[in-house]
């Protein structure tokens, strides 16, 4: 009986995902051209920041603390896997970005690990930081790749970025997740006092949430994504929606919070502004502050804690 | 999931054929071929180089060198005999954009053996979409009837 329910429901889930995967490709088929970045920010150095975040779309982002710079998941690309066109320019120019002290990657999708886009920063970082089996998936580089297990630390003149448990699929071409079971992670970067959590892609796990605010329970800052949730039966697991975006924030007890992973390629049924604006009610409902929840437009550098 | 389950999926996805269109001396055909790789060098990954038989497509097209065995259905052989063959061969793997996931290239040479005898055979390939999909021409001069198969590969992993 056991097996028959999972088997329904695993042939439920491929049919829902095959008539997922149908309207995305559709929408992608369809997208409008790339949009353009007014005001692109030439030097994103800011002398008067303890803590700065640029969104630079989708799940990247380039943060300073204090001296030292780090960049999340680039993907600079115009095409995610030949199929899906960015809707909105990269937020910087990748060279103009700064000397960096590292660069993590969340998983191996393509939407958060671009081969090319690392090609754009390999002379910028000494280390990208993956999670376990990802090494043996990636091109040589000129970077030193590390894995990190999870609650594992990287550490290098005082910044330390340790590895946090989230919930997520591994595997970069479909079929390899049935291997890849442990590639995928969240991290928290520290440095001089400030600490920021950055959530790639994950699932609502209350748990994990909860265990990273056990270890770090002053979070300046939490980037957490909050798209796609549409169609939630089939995101479920694997995205939180705006919903359990808030409520991941809520648990990891951060002070601010930047939604990421929105609005900059098609990968759901969500419309263009969908997860924003649902955001923004529920930061009404919960009667959250743009202070604490700031919705970053692509290429907007926002300072986080003043000098 | 457990190794068995992780081989019984992987094993599922040998099993897509690659559609053969079979080029002969006043001959054109069809086919079917599938391909095993019992051995791969990869020179463009970063962490280990040798592979055997379940190999990612970054490990195949950001450079390497394969050991592949390839059984095969091309229609049309000569005098009634079986249209089956296999290939054995070596095949060289470069990358041309994005690290070979975008557009890669091979170049081989393989030994067959059909029911008329073996000899040698050249390929060159073209593959794209990280390698799921591409063009290989193998060119058999002493393969009566089939000199010339354009296999459109498809290859999951």
């Amino acid at each position: 009986m056991r097996a028959q329910t999972l088997i329904v429901v695993a042939l439920s889930l491929a049919l829902q995902g095959c008539g997922f995967a149908w309207r995305a490709l559709k929408r992608n088929l369809s997208a409008p051209p790339e949009r353009a970045v007014a005001h692109k920010i030439v030097d994103p150095r800011r002398p008067e920041a303890r803590l700065a975040a640029l969104w630079v779309g989708h799940a990247t982002v380039l943060l300073q603390l204090d001296d030292r710079f780090v960049l999340t998941d680039p993907v600079f690309q115009h095409t995610l896997s030949q199929a899906s066109p960015r809707l909105v320019e990269p937020g910087i120019d990748p060279e103009r970005i700064p000397a960096l002290a590292a660069v993590v990657v969340s998983h191996m999708h393509f939407d958060h690990l671009s081969f090319s886009s690392l090609d754009l920063v390999e002379q910028r970082t000494p280390v990208v930081l993956v999670p376990p089996g990802v090494r043996a998936n990636m091109p040589r580089y000129d970077f030193e790749i590390r894995e990190l297990e999870s609650w594992a630390s990287y550490e290098h003149d005082g910044l330390r970025i340790t590895a946090v448990p989230v919930q997520h699929v591994g595997g970069r071409y479909a079929l390899d997740a049935a291997f890849e079971t442990r590639a995928f992670t969240g991290y928290v970067f520290e440095y001089h006092g400030l600490s920021v959590y950055f959530g790639g892609d994950t699932g609502y796990i209350p748990s994990a949430f909860a265990a990273t605010h056990a270890r770090f329970p002053n979070l300046s800052l939490a980037l957490i994504p909050i798209c796609p949730d549409a169609p939630r039966d089939f995101m479920q697991y694997t995205h939180v929606g705006p919903n359990q975006a808030l409520d991941a924030f809520a648990l990891l007890g951060a002070r601010q919070m930047i939604p990421i992973h929105f609005d900059t390629y098609i990968n759901s049924d969500d419309a263009q502004g969908a997860c924003p604006n649902e955001l923004r009610a529920q930061m009404r409902a919960r009667g959250l502050s743009e202070q604490q929840v700031s919705i970053l437009a692509v290429g907007e550098q926002r300072v986080l804690v003043e000098k | 999931m457990s190794p068995a389950a992780a081989v019984g999926i992987w094993a599922v996805a040998q099993l897509v054929p690659s559609p053969l269109l079979v080029i002969g001396n006043e001959h054109v055909g069809g086919g079917m071929r599938w391909q095993l790789t019992p051995i791969l060098y990869s020179f463009g990954i970063a962490e280990r180089p040798w592979r055997t038989f379940l190999v990612s497509p970054i490990a195949r097209h950001s450079g390497s060198i394969e050991l592949h065995v390839s059984p095969e259905w091309a229609c049309c052989a000569p005098n009634e005999q079986n249209s089956w063959l296999v290939r054995a061969g070596l095949r060289l793997y470069l990358p041309l954009l994005e690290h070979g996931e975008k557009l890669s290239w091979s170049v081989g040479g393989s030994y067959y053996r059909a029911a008329g005898g073996g000899s040698g055979s050249a390929d060159l390939g073209l593959f794209t979409f990280n390698g799921a999909f591409g063009l290989n021409v193998t060119v058999s001069p002493w393969l009566a009837r089939r000199e010339v198969i354009t296999a459109l590969t498809i290859r999951l992993f």
